[in-house]
């Protein structure tokens, strides 16, 4: 990677396992020096430079704060990104998620919206375990299938309460 | 004149030069300027006092008139008077006509899709209306403030899109302001409350205005504000209680729907009266031509509460999005005028379970934080005090894929500055240039979604389809501003465009506005001079009243002070007259006739000072 790695901007040690206070608390810290505001009158050049600055913390931000993005990225400072689509080995928890979508479908047909928070537990819970085994395996040597199907699930859990998010809304209507 | 001003021993007179620079919001309604001044950020008044300045602009032969007058004459001279023109800032015909109101204005369509409103100084598009509220907020500053300003934090609702930010950022050019930023409504509020409480913690900022609806959540946390989401809806205001209000008067007096331009406006200004009065009374009596009737408080509230219902949609979404329960939020702050209805105050109070804040006047609160961070951003703070505020794009920003759809590049509520990078291929064998379409919306269907820009990029050298990687970089600046450019990575090919809203100005229509201020330049020179005499002829008044009343018995014969007093009237009737040589050369007979005054005033202090101090303290 050319550019410096996300931990090391907030002086951190890569690692799933993340103080999610103490990382905010480093980023307002640095944010304070390259904030474009800093620099509301400087000359065109130095503009641009804390611009790019802080939208390269931001994204170190963004990326490190959220589980699943930041599990991907440990990933990726390992041993290389994972291919964006690929067939996925992981028929138990396909399953799982074919049972996900038909709940998450029938509470939308019925607008139960006290359902859908007992739902958002559920996921919570299983985003927590998933999170668990992750940070347990994610470094040892021999155990990087492992992780991905992991990562995965992180992005499967994800990308389904991203959903959850979106019935609320539409529930709400 | 200096030497009426005695200062304490040891205590400068003169702070150190402080660069000028102040806050304005730039109101559907009402705009103001602010500035800190001796460590305060206050709202800076006209020659009258008067703070809010109506955002109204009529145009006249020959003239141009701003606020009051203007909002005055709006129901008279409705095709000359332009008000609420924030609402039309960044927007196409098509748009307006999707406003769903009547506006009474002559609209025709410019060079590029922008409409402009045709009056008798010819057709002036909502860029130069707004200029022209600026142009005069520019030259009430520099009069209050003695100087020339180094530029301005303009406001503008979080929930402004790309085109409407722009044609913001138009307006102040034309006014000859520099913008150091632009900054969102409910941030500056936040800074106006956190800076006067020191507060930590989940802060909700619920702000309804004349013409826009926000709503922000904002984390405070050691001199850092973090917006954690913002939404709202950018055609909901108190403009709209008011269109209610008139709506049901027209049917009550059994009104054809299709009224002309004066009477929308009579009609429009009675609601609004009724709708201010019922913040106090249960019930107000209401008439029009013949017609008479009384409008109640539960009624007035009924009317309002499918508008109501809108904004406290959009606050349980961005509570949502900002990943936090209601739980969470330790206060909620009240900003515009149209939180003073009663009604609104009760359903947001339900809404987070809390009462909300209103210590500050709701129609300032956003020129003061805008102050404020003007001041910051101009330098004047350092160390500790200074602020930083981390913003968010209210909207996601996404590119054209195949079959009509947005693909979301940056999602709503990333903070900003921000860039992000998407790679695309080509999906034909020796296709040799691709169109970018660059979108902003929520929505999956690119005819749903606001059309920002279009460019191609071209000399791709040909490949077979996908085999081509061309990236695309969105970059988000803290105005909150988008550039675009994207890269085909074999070959270096390169193309970049910095956003320009479909809807706003041209070039030509640009460069033919500046000519337009330049022209006014004269005039606007000639203001700024009477209101720099003013204001000094003003401040000696002051001074010299204020030594009056200290000294004046002690150290002045009668037949002194009776002179003394004549100068000082003559100078007051000059002050409201336009006549600036006048008021010069009696400001200065003024300071004549008071220096002997100074000079004892000065002697009297000294001996007391002396009096005061040991001896071996003087030696030193």
């Amino acid at each position: 990677m050319g550019k410096p790695c996300h931990f090391a901007l907030f002086d951190l040690q890569p690692a799933f396992r993340l103080d999610l206070d103490q990382l905010a608390a480093r980023y307002r810290e640095r944010v304070r020096d390259v904030h474009p505001d800093r620099f509301a009158d400087a000359p065109q050049a130095e503009q641009r430079r804390a611009l790019e600055q802080a939208a390269q913390l931001n994204d170190a931000y963004q990326t490190l704060k959220s589980a699943p993005r930041r599990a991907l990225y440990l990933l990726a400072l390992q041993g290389g990104e994972l291919p964006l689509e690929t067939t996925v080995q992981d028929p138990d928890f396909l399953l799982q998620q074919m049972q996900w979508r038909e709940e998450l479908e029938e509470l939308q047909d019925q607008a139960d919206l006290e359902g859908v928070a007992v739902f958002k537990r559920r996921l919570k819970d299983a985003q927590g375990e998933v999170e668990t085994r992750f940070a347990a395996c994610w470094d040892l040597p021999g155990q990087r299938d492992e992780a991905e199907r992991l990562v995965r699930r992180l992005q499967f859990l994800d990308k389904l309460s991203q959903e959850v998010r979106q019935l609320e809304e539409r529930l709400d209507d | 004149m200096p030497l009426l001003q005695i200062a304490e021993p040891g205590q400068s007179p003169q702070p150190h030069q402080r660069r000028l620079a102040v806050g304005i919001d730039l109101g559907t309604t009402n705009s103001l300027v602010a500035a800190v001044r001796s460590g305060l950020a206050e709202p800076l008044a006209d020659s009258a006092g008067q703070v809010i300045l109506p955002s109204a602009v009529r145009y006249r032969d020959g003239r141009v008139d701003v606020g009051q007058a203007a909002r005055d004459a709006a129901s008279s001279d409705p095709f000359n008077t332009v008000i609420s023109v924030k609402r039309l800032m960044g927007r196409g015909l098509a748009d307006i006509k999707q406003l769903g109101e009547q506006l009474p204005y002559r609209f025709v369509e410019g060079e590029s899709h922008m409409p402009f409103i045709e009056t008798v100084q010819g057709a002036k598009s909502p860029v130069e209306v707004s200029a022209d509220i600026l142009r005069s907020l520019r030259q009430r500053a520099e009069g209050v403030l003695g100087g020339e300003l180094v530029g301005a934090v303009i406001t503008v609702p979080a929930y402004f899109d790309d085109a409407q930010r722009q044609a913001t950022k138009d307006a102040a050019r034309l006014a000859g302001l520099s913008v150091l930023r632009l900054l969102n409504e409910p941030t500056a509020a936040a800074v106006a409350y956190g800076l006067d409480q020191r507060a930590e913690g989940v802060v909700a900022i619920y702000d309804l205005g004349g013409g826009t609806f926000d709503i922000s959540i904002l984390r405070l946390t050691a001199g850092v504000f973090e917006v954690l989401a913002t939404g709202g809806d950018s055609a909901l205001g108190g403009d709209d209680f008011d269109h209610a209000i008139a709506g049901w008067i027209v049917e009550q007096a059994g009104l054809s729907a299709d009224l002309d331009p004066g009477t929308q406006r009579r009609l429009l200004e009675a609601a609004c009266a009724a709708k201010e009065a019922l913040s106090q009374a249960d019930d107000v009596p209401l008439s029009h031509g013949d017609w008479k009737g009384r409008l109640s408080r539960s009624h007035f509230d009924s009317l309002i509460e499918p508008l109501l219902a809108r904004s406290l949609k959009a606050c349980r979404r961005a509570v949502r999005d900002a990943g936090v329960e209601f739980e969470d939020i330790g206060a909620v702050v009240m900003v515009g005028g149209s939180t003073r209805v009663p009604r609104v105050r009760e359903a947001v109070g339900e809404l987070f379970g809390r009462p909300p804040m209103t210590d500050i006047d709701p129609d300032q609160v956003v020129a003061i934080g805008a102050a404020i961070q003007a001041d910051t951003l101009a330098g004047n703070r350092r160390g500790g005090e200074e602020l930083l505020l981390l913003d968010v794009n209210p909207l996601s920003l996404g590119l054209e894929t195949m079959g009509g759809l947005m693909e979301k590049v940056i999602p709503r509520n990333t903070t900003i500055p921000v860039a992000r990078a998407q790679d695309f291929t080509t999906y034909k064998d020796g296709q040799t240039a691709m169109m970018i379409h660059v979108l902003q919306g929520e929505r999956e269907l690119v005819r749903d979604c606001r059309s920002l820009a279009r460019f191609e990029l071209r000399g791709i050298p040909p490949m077979v389809a996908g085999a081509a990687k061309i990236r695309v970089t969105f970059q988000v600046d803290a105005d909150g501003l988008l550039g675009v450019s994207a890269r085909e990575l074999g070959s270096g090919v390169e193309a970049s465009i910095q956003v320009k809203p479909s809807y706003g100005l041209t070039d030509g229509e640009i460069a033919r506005m500046l000519q337009d201020s330049f022209r006014h330049a004269g005039d606007d020179k000639a203001a700024r001079a009477l209101r720099e005499l003013q204001v000094d002829a003003q401040r000696l008044l002051e001074s010299v009243e204020a030594a009056l009343e200290v000294d004046g018995a002690r150290l002045l014969s009668r037949e002194e002070r009776a002179a003394i007093d004549e100068h000082m009237q003559a100078l007051r009737a000059l002050l409201d007259g336009d006549d600036g040589s006048a008021i010069e050369r009696q400001t200065k007979r003024l300071t004549q006739v008071t220096d002997a005054f100074a000079a004892r005033r000065m002697d009297a202090s000294v001996k007391a000072a002396l009096a005061g101090r040991r001896l071996n303290e003087l030696e030193e």
